[in-house]
């Protein structure tokens, strides 16, 4: 029975944003939520795990009301209880004060086996949450996995680390950090879309936490975002149509322009 | 409440890589560092943990550091996920430096965000330029990308230090300079391994060594996810050899064993300035794209229309990888 942990965020959909000219920052409005491209894979794995292992899966996530639709879909795809930390003062955290509020909310959880996360969010690509709660629990953060086991409180696994590929083994508690690459994530069954309406999802705000003197989202950031811009890039954006054919004719002439020639060579 | 006035310095982590050379984006951000330092009227320091430590200092001293301070020890020839963070926190204890500089390569990247945990301060990563604010104290105002890099945003760190921030490859130029006289400062190693968690079984397998550079080809062929498979991407290669062209990649390649480690682009790779970048399914992650906004013309082959990479590409061709790929192969077969 293992009790896993999948911490998700809820971003904006980034094909099409939109900026405030004056303060920089983001319209929500209009904009369509999803959940972050990495961590539907860290459902994913929660749920292999369960189906390996037993046990229950609670997806976790910090942010305004809405993010309960983020958990809802984590519901529907086959996790078993959602919790929202939401609360005014925890708006505008940086990365610091999410990972020093997911502390908090893990210490008073208290009984945690495996806790997932993502790679990074899309919206902020920090990257930074994973080595920070590493950090705050004191328990290993295990990245780039590809192959693993888990016997009674030991995670067995073969990870790339730096310039090698290792086989390790370690005790649980763990974080896990994976990418979008780690797995294929499976199709939502219609009883859960059911389900995911019906299930009640538990609520975190500060007067929960156990001590709450060093969060305050907006004040105790170490980092603000002074300003928010569009980025161009500048190169020509075109596209090259027509058949298949006609578009690595295009391709030879570009390479041709640019001094790419067939190269003589030696018949060995 | 942090007292500002107690830190004073600008750091750079000089990451030693696979025991053998000084990381280059380290080098590169020695010289808008100096030029922090000089503006702020601090020294320059770098940082190295290694083994066999003495043997950079020739190389990092040529970029006009004031000071190095070191540690040196068998342990530290490759990055560990415990013992850097800890011995560096002790010295960041010790020393207080206002503004610490990292390379954004995996280890610093991993590095810098638990020792900005253990400081309790903030953390840029991927930051595209650095300047600092005269109008405010001097505070340090770094720009970086966010919303799969559409938007670039400012960032300050204003109330704690040190501000940290990781530096992507090819944001500045190395710039040589040297000082007369530069201070080397050993500091002891200390860990209690016991306190290690992860066990590792056996002995690890090594991957590939960096062994050429793509950094100076004029033609380069990279390969994504998107190619497929190992067979499929031996077809680049095949490219390649008929256009004297060099092949590159993303990360993933590598993580599937269809290409070695020293292929990589990007922040933890190569960033490359050829005439022509040939990417071949690629989704155009910001860690990859930052290693091939140089060059001269990009050529992007997606079967996503909405794929990042067409965002920064000049040429966007919708379609299969493998499919034009064998195409341009039979063309020069039978030219
Ligand atoms: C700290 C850190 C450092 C990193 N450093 C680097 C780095 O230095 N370099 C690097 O590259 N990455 C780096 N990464 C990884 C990076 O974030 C991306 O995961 C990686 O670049 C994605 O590789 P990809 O584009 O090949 O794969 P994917 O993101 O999987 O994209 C594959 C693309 O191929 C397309 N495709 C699929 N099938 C086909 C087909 N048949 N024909 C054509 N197109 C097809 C898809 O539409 C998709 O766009 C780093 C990550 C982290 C967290
Ligand atoms: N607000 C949040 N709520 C829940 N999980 C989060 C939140 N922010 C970050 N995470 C987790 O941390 C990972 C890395 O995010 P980041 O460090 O913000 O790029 C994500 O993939 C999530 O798993």
């Amino acid at each position: 029975m293992l009790n896993i942990y999948v911490l998700i965020k809820q971003v904006p959909k980034s094909d099409n944003l939109q900026i405030n000219r004056k303060t920089g920052a983001l319209i929500r409005r209009n904009v369509e939520n999803i959940i972050n491209p990495d961590d539907i894979h860290g459902i994913e794995l929660a749920l292999t795990l369960k189906q390996k292992y037993t046990g229950t899966i609670t997806a976790i996530t910090m942010g305004p009301l809405q993010a309960e639709t983020a958990l809802r879909e984590a519901i529907a795809m086959g996790v078993d209880n959602g919790l929202l930390i939401t609360d005014p003062m925890f708006a505008y955290s940086d990365t610091l004060q999410t990972t020093l509020i997911l502390k908090e909310v893990f210490e008073k959880i208290k009984d945690y086996d495996v806790i997932i996360t993502g790679t990074e969010t899309s919206d902020s690509s920090t990257g930074q949450v994973p080595y920070q709660l590493s950090e705050a629990l004191e328990i290993p953060l295990i990245t780039d996995i590809f192959s693993y086991e888990i016997e009674k409180d030991l995670f067995k696994c073969q990870r790339n680390f730096g310039h090698e590929s290792q086989f390790i083994e370690v005790k649980l508690p763990i974080i896990i950090r994976i990418s979008k690459h780690f797995n294929k994530t499976r199709h939502v069954p219609l009883s859960g879309i059911k389900r995911a309406f019906e299930k009640e999802l538990e609520h975190i705000d500060f007067n929960y936490l156990n001590c709450p003197s060093k969060i305050d989202g907006c004040n105790k950031s170490p980092t603000q975002v002074i300003k928010t811009e569009k980025l161009i890039h500048k190169r020509k954006n075109e596209f090259i149509n027509g058949s298949i054919k006609e578009k690595i004719q295009r391709i030879l002439h570009i390479m041709k322009d640019h001094g790419v020639e067939k190269r003589w060579m030696n018949k060995k | 409440m942090t007292n500002l006035n107690e830190y004073n310095d600008v750091w750079v982590f000089t990451e030693i890589k696979d025991h053998e050379n000084v990381n280059n984006c380290a080098l590169e951000i020695l010289g808008k560092a100096r030029e922090i330092a000089d503006q702020l009227n601090q020294k320059l320091v770098a940082i190295v943990l290694a083994y066999e430590a003495d043997k950079y200092f020739s190389t990092i001293k040529n970029y006009g550091v004031d000071k190095i301070i070191f540690i040196n020890h068998i342990d530290l020839k490759h990055y560990h996920e415990k013992i850097f963070p800890e011995l560096i926190f002790n010295l960041i204890k010790k020393y207080q430096p206002s503004i610490f500089l990292f390379p954004s390569t995996e280890a610093s990247s991993a590095l810098s965000a638990r020792l900005a945990y253990q400081c309790q301060t903030g953390l840029v990563n991927n930051a595209l330029n650095l300047e600092l604010d005269k109008k405010k104290n001097n505070l340090l105002l770094t720009d970086k990308p966010a919303y799969g890099g559409n938007y670039s945003v400012k960032i300050v760190c204003p109330k704690t230090r040190p501000q940290m921030c990781t530096i992507t490859t090819g944001t500045f130029q190395k710039k040589e300079s040297k000082k007369d006289n530069i201070d080397l400062i050993e500091e002891k190693y200390n860990f209690d391994k016991n306190k290690l968690k992860i066990k590792i079984i056996g002995t690890p397998t090594r991957k590939d060594k960096p062994s050429a550079s793509l950094s100076d080809a004029k033609f380069v062929i990279g390969g994504g996810c998107g190619i497929g498979s190992k067979e499929n991407f031996e077809k680049l290669y095949k490219l390649a050899d008929y256009t004297d062209g060099q092949v590159g990649g993303t990360r993933r390649p590598i993580f599937n064993d269809w290409m070695p480690e020293h292929l990589q682009i990007g922040i933890s790779g190569e960033t490359i300035k050829p005439n022509l970048y040939l990417a071949f399914g690629i989704s155009g992650a910001i860690q990859h794209v930052v290693g091939i906004t140089d060059s001269e013309t990009i050529i992007a082959i997606n079967t996503d229309p909405n794929a990042s990479i067409f965002r920064v590409s000049d040429y966007c061709v919708i379609g299969d990888a493998k499919e034009i790929l064998e195409g341009l192969l039979k063309q020069y077969e039978n030219e």
